[in-house]
């Protein structure tokens, strides 16, 4: 009962006024952000970094679950009203939702999607209360070598499983790893990739990847390509109240998504797209009223919101046991905790329960926040909604610039920025995933010290990786990984072939 | 069969860096202690995965075409506005030159327009007005509320700032 314990300690720290006030910020702040059109999570929580310059890491952090949070649902209201997913995982939502507010019934469309999140919240979040502890164990078991093939293995199911293109998800993982190269090698002090310039020193910061790729790129892309296009935003019509019909098809869909959810998120295997769609077509598969799916099914948007905010809670579960990011979100919370010298892992589970834990208690507290907040003022979600895109563009950039500067006050960042604009803008065009980018960057230098400690311990002996049965079983998986789908693929062409 | 110059040229691209990466490797000291491998295996390494993907993806683009790319019709977008790239370019990088001189309210203001400008809007002068109000209001919070400290450049006499 070492949970139960730990959760009653953190919900002491995470009921103080000011905590709530923070989470109640957070919330608020995330969800306005949240709902301006091309900006998701990741780029919401980037971009309001910056704020929690002056607070202690506790408020910092439990604001920043409830920026998580309210950026999440915030990306489903504009999906919802104006079919403009913000990002991949929001695509299911975009199919059914959409086309509910097309048909007039934008409120019970929100209001399922704003419940859902709730419950799929608060079981996920009782989930990751019972499971941390329990990973915990286990990881203070580790050693190096089990962390570098775990992250080996994180890697591999970011970059090369999921998406479209395993040669496009790599090429960009090698872009992130590369620019984790440049900077102070950490074991030896030797300087690397840095030109002489001494703002490259430090290395390259995530924030200032994940702004040029997500805000600057994204800027970039939709004034070149889609600005010129007319965009209608959906009114909020009738009532925001769900019927009892509604209810009925919505529950089992939330909570068969939080079972999809939940365990896609926690297992490093990243990304809420995967368990989004899973959701979306089960739900088709399952429905009664099937020929509904395409013009406007409320469990096509109970559902994919399920899982998506129960997965984005499951991500939490490396990203706080073992300190691995496996969502771009989440490599971006790693540098919060970074920036306050907090190295997530099982270690910090033992040196500072009382943040660990106030964290995880302000989740149940967000989630509710969030339930309390969202629906009643869903007028001014709406309004921020129809500020012209000129100014809504013009204001982001002013913030994600202010963001780089403000790192250390000088324009050789906001010069890395815009390159990286530039890198985004391509990304985007031609389809190649950001995400493997910005979590090689924060994780590449993780693994290159971990691999290096596992040999110094092992006096140079590489053997080391394969001879550790828990090391040897990851990269074994990651193997698998790689090799059976290209597998299937090979004797599927032949046995097309002869045919 | 599908041929793009812009994916022939972005494989190249990947291809470059890990050539590139595998310089600056070559430069790096071997030196490794206890672990036998020095501050510049892992750069190999990266390098080498660089090139292998930047040789993956050309294969790819001179054979029918980068993988599993969104078909055309699922892409909603218009032909490349150049017009709109070039604006919103102009604004970063007035706002790169004018910062450290003209203070993060101006320069804040000046790329405000322009992006404004790149969005299609005509309204200059009002967009700059906008720009500046915004611009101002973000620098007094983050110099007075946060104690973060921005450049006030050639409105310092009066907001304060560096």
């Amino acid at each position: 009962m070492e949970a139960f314990a730990g959760l009653l300690q953190g919900f002491d720290v995470a009921l103080k006024p000011i905590n709530l006030l923070w989470g109640f910020v957070g919330v608020t702040l995330g969800t306005f952000v949240g709902v301006l059109p091309g900006v998701g999570p990741a780029l919401t929580v980037a971009m309001l970094l910056p704020l929690t310059a002056q607070l202690d890491p506790t408020g910092a952090l439990i604001m920043f679950a409830g920026i998580y949070y309210g950026a999440m649902f915030g990306g489903s209201t504009t999906t919802i009203l104006l079919n403009t997913p913000g990002e991949s995982a929001s695509i299911a939502t975009a199919l059914e939702g959409n086309r509910m507010a097309k048909n007039g019934r934008a409120g019970p469309a929100l209001a399922t999607s704003a419940i859902g999140s709730f419950v799929a919240g608060t079981i996920a979040v009782a989930l990751l209360t019972l499971l941390a502890p329990v990973v915990v164990e286990v990881a203070l078991k580790f050693g190096p070598a089990e962390y570098f093939a775990l992250m080996v293995f994180a890697f591999t199911t970011v970059a090369a499983v999921l998406g479209a293109s395993t040669t496009r998800g790599l090429a960009s993982l090698f872009v992130g790893l590369a620019l984790g190269l440049v900077g102070i090698d950490s074991q030896t002090g030797q300087p690397r990739f840095a030109f002489g310039v001494p703002e490259l020193l430090d290395g390259i910061d995530v924030v200032v990847l994940a702004v040029g790729l997500f805000a600057v790129g994204e800027t970039l892309y939709v004034a070149a390509y889609t600005s010129r296009l007319p965009e209608t935003l959906e009114k909020v019509k009738g009532s925001l109240w769900m019927s009892l019909e509604d209810w009925k098809r919505s529950l089992p869909a939330w909570l068969r998504a939080t079972a999809i959810g939940f365990p896609f998120g926690s297992i490093p295997a990243g990304g809420a797209e995967i368990p989004t769609f899973l959701s979306y077509s089960l739900e088709k598969k399952l429905s009664r009223h099937p020929e509904q799916f395409g013009s406007g099914a409320i469990e096509g948007v109970a559902g994919p919101e399920a899982a998506n905010n129960a997965s984005a809670t499951g991500v939490l579960v490396p990203l706080l046991t073992l300190g691995i990011p496996t969502s771009a979100t989440a490599a971006i919370l790693l540098t919060a905790f970074q920036n306050y010298g907090i190295q997530p892992g099982p270690l910090l589970f033992q040196i500072q329960p009382e943040l660990v834990w106030g964290l995880i208690a302000s989740m149940y507290v967000g989630n509710v926040i969030l339930l309390v907040l969202n629906l009643p003022l869903i007028g001014i979600w709406v309004k921020v909604l129809s500020i012209p895109r000129p100014m809504l563009y013009a204001g982001i950039l002013v913030f994600a610039t202010l963001g780089a500067y403000s790192l250390h006050q000088s324009w050789v960042d906001l010069a890395t920025l815009y390159v990286f604009g530039l890198l985004g803008f391509v990304m985007r065009r031609f389809d190649i995933p950001v995400a493997p980018a910005v979590i090689g960057l924060i994780l590449g230098p993780l693994a290159e010290t971990q691999f290096r400690r596992a040999l110094s311990i092992s006096q140079g002996d590489a053997s080391v990786f394969l001879t550790q049965p828990i090391s040897a079983t990851f990269l074994a998986v990651t193997a698998l990984l790689i090799v059976v789908p290209w597998l299937v693929r090979r004797r599927r062409r032949a046995a097309q072939g002869r045919r | 069969m599908r041929r793009s110059g812009a994916e022939i040229a972005l494989s190249l691209g990947v291809l470059a860096l890990g050539a590139g990466v595998a310089v600056g490797t070559a430069l790096l000291p071997a030196e490794g202690g206890y672990a036998r491998i020095g501050p510049n295996f892992i750069p190999a390494v990266v390098a080498f995965g660089l090139i292998v993907a930047g040789a993956f993806l050309l294969y790819e683009a001179l054979t029918g075409g980068w993988r599993n790319m969104p078909a055309a019709a699922e892409r909603t977008e218009h032909a490349l506005h150049w017009g709109a790239f070039a604006w919103i370019s102009a604004g970063l990088i007035a706002h790169m030159a004018l910062i450290q001189w003209a203070g993060f309210v101006v320069a804040g203001a000046v790329l405000f327009a322009c992006v404004a400008r790149g969005f299609g809007s005509g309204r200059a002068l009002r967009d700059a007005a906008v720009g500046l109000a915004l611009a101002l209001g973000v620098f007094l919070f983050f110099v007075r509320v946060l104690n973060v400290s921005l450049p006030g450049g050639w409105l310092k006499p009066f907001i304060g700032g560096l």
